[in-house]
């Protein structure tokens, strides 16, 4: 698998096709076109795209959950939340843990593919073995960390008991500090084989040339990994740090299987508190308008990220 | 301290790199290894002292899990939702992945572009008004509903997998069969799809994985036996009163043997569509 598979090798999203010649053979296109492209137009439109407008709508509303349509409020609910004291909170706790979650996955993910691209034996059973956090289901990898890190019963507690390090239970998923790293932890440990895959997969096309070239004119080792090894990945790595940013950023099953939020909001991120207004609290309007208040971020990273993706495309 | 670094013999390296390879490994293998160890030991012993290996070995927590918690069933719901949603959207996608990028008519640039967009749109967005359709559609805890919400974010993403891998194809094969007298249908049937099933195989094992382990929108949207999915099962185990580590530990490991096992067997095609961005996560 080459580099330039992450986004697909010579794709050009929406350029003139290659030829003009045999028109004939294009006659009846439109109406083909059209007639195979309307399931999949059904499904984006009546799925995604109403559903979609719909969100606006009820968002300027009163709607509760089995209490019929509601009321219209105009920016009532907007103002709510903006008024609300820990709106400012929950923002930076979002940005500050998807920063530090996507950093960490950046950092392991490149170390981790650095490792791996040295020539040894059993290096592909390794791969199969770095794919399994990916492969897995969320929440059974969520659910397993939680019963580790339990305050009561968690394994953590049970192996730092018998090797004499603590006397007593420590809570762990119940002090904001270690709930909040153990959050991160979980979103590293089920992300970073991703980064690491995808980044070893575009070391793996750099030439081998470049490297000796380098060696020829003395570069040492870290002078190749920053002006040959770093350069060469730097498209994928965009790619995948930008779509890695927009799904850590909406992760909801992660925090809500593994602290529900707590302690005392520590871990309260935005997806989750979308989810605690409309579906814990039936305040389906409130619940509506704090994901469109966060469009404007996650709509910058969705067009920053497509745009990367074409461009490479057509490069 | 560069030239320190540099200074370092392979050798040296070779075993920084092991090192570090290792320790990631056993990271990885911790949580797995005791969540497959202490599905077999009985619940006293789960909550008395740590133990690396079960003292006595017990199948109860596979047998609890099936005869009372109705995991079987689930899988079954899990399945019929897993399969339908996967041919659905595969088949959608094929055709218009095909329109998108081999028939000229207006509007199909936009489109074309569109789909990355729409695939990039988070679920997070798009949970409460799905929920609120659903539920308007009267499709609130059946097959369907759970269909319809799985289709939203597969089609956009099977649609982009396969138009990648349709414009590496070479068209030529394609233009001869037309000019040789076929329709455009024909030419699809007869060749476009024998020439894709490498593509459609990896869309597919993404499609049947991603509702195999959706958890948040199945959670929202069958609550009831009878439709409920296994990750909701699964999770229950945690959310309600009843936590109870041996059972739920036994049921994980039933609910991700299929996708395990799939991988194993498709690793190939899966290790190709990593490369395609393909997953969430």
């Amino acid at each position: 698998m080459s580099q330039d598979t992450l986004t697909q090798p010579g794709v050009s999203v929406g350029s003139p096709p290659k030829q003009k010649k045999n028109k004939s053979l294009f006659a009846g296109d439109v109406r083909l076109g059209w007639l195979l492209v309307s399931p999949a137009l059904l499904v984006v439109l009546g799925m995604v795209g109403y559903p979609f407008v719909e969100a606006i709508r009820i968002s300027f509303t009163d709607r509760m959950v089995g209490r019929g349509p509601g009321r219209w409020v105009g920016l009532a609910n907007y103002e709510y939340i903006l008024g609300w004291p820990g709106f400012t909170d929950m923002v930076v706790r979002t940005v500050l843990i998807t920063i530090a979650a996507v950093a960490i996955k950046t950092l392991v993910g490149l170390i981790l593919a650095t490792s791996l691209n040295m020539n040894f034996r059993g290096r592909d059973i390794l791969r199969g073995v770095f794919m399994l956090p990916w492969i897995l289901p969320t929440y059974i990898i969520v659910l397993v960390w939680r019963w580790i890190f339990d305050g009561q019963t968690g394994l953590l507690n049970q192996i730092l008991m018998s090797f004499g390090l603590i006397t007593e239970n420590y809570p762990f998923l119940a002090k904001s500090g270690s709930a909040v790293s153990l959050l991160i932890f979980v979103m590293v440990w089920k992300g970073y084989p991703f980064y690491a895959l995808t980044f070893l997969a575009g070391m793996q096309t750099i030439s081998s040339e470049l490297y000796d070239a380098a060696k020829v004119d003395g570069a040492g080792r870290l002078a190749r990994f920053r002006y040959v090894t770093l350069p060469g990945l730097r498209q994928v790595m965009g790619v995948v740090i930008l779509l890695s940013t927009i799904w850590t950023m909406n992760t909801l099953e992660i925090p809500m299987l593994l602290t529900g939020g707590g302690p005392s909001n520590a871990t309260e991120v935005f997806p989750l508190l979308t989810y605690h207004l409309a579906m814990q609290n039936f305040r389906l309007g409130e619940g509506a308008a704090l994901p469109i208040l966060m469009l404007p971020v996650i709509g910058l990273l969705v067009l920053v990220v497509a745009g990367y993706m074409d461009r490479e495309a057509t490069a | 301290m560069t030239q320190f670094i540099d200074r370092i013999p392979e050798s040296v390296f070779r075993v920084i790199s092991a090192i570090v390879i290792f320790i990631l490994f056993m990271l990885i293998l911790f949580p797995l290894y005791f969540m497959v160890t202490t599905s077999f030991k009985f619940e006293s012993e789960i909550y008395s002292q740590f133990s690396w290996f079960p003292r006595e070995f017990t199948s109860t927590n596979y047998r609890d899990v099936v005869v009372n918690y109705r995991i079987p069933q689930y899988l079954v719901n899990t399945l019929i939702v897993a399969i339908s949603t996967t041919s659905i959207v595969v088949v959608v996608s094929v055709l218009a992945s095909y329109a998108l990028t081999r028939l000229r008519f207006p509007g199909r640039a936009v489109m074309a572009r569109g789909v990355l967009f729409v695939y990039l749109i988070p679920g997070s967005l798009m949970l409460i008004p799905m929920y609120l359709i659903i539920v308007k559609a009267g499709l609130k805890d059946t097959f369907p509903g759970l269909i319809i919400a799985n289709m939203s974010f597969s089609v956009p993403f099977c649609t982009w997998l396969m138009m990648g891998y349709l414009r590496t194809l070479s068209h030529e094969i394609e233009e001869a069969s037309l000019i040789d007298g076929c329709t455009r249908m024909q030419s699809l049937w007869h060749i476009v799809i024998p020439l894709s099933i490498p593509a459609i195989v990896t869309a597919s094992i993404f499609i049947f994985n991603n509702v195999w382990n959706e958890y948040i929108f199945a959670l929202v949207l069958a609550q009831d036996d009878k439709h409920k999915m296994i990750s909701v099962g699964l999770a229950n185990f945690q959310v309600s009163d009843i936590y109870r580590v041996g059972p739920m530990m036994a049921g994980s490991i039933i609910a991700m043997a299929p996708v395990v096992t799939l991988y194993i067997l498709a690793q190939r095609h899966v290790v190709g569509g990593l490369s395609a961005g393909a997953v969430k996560g």
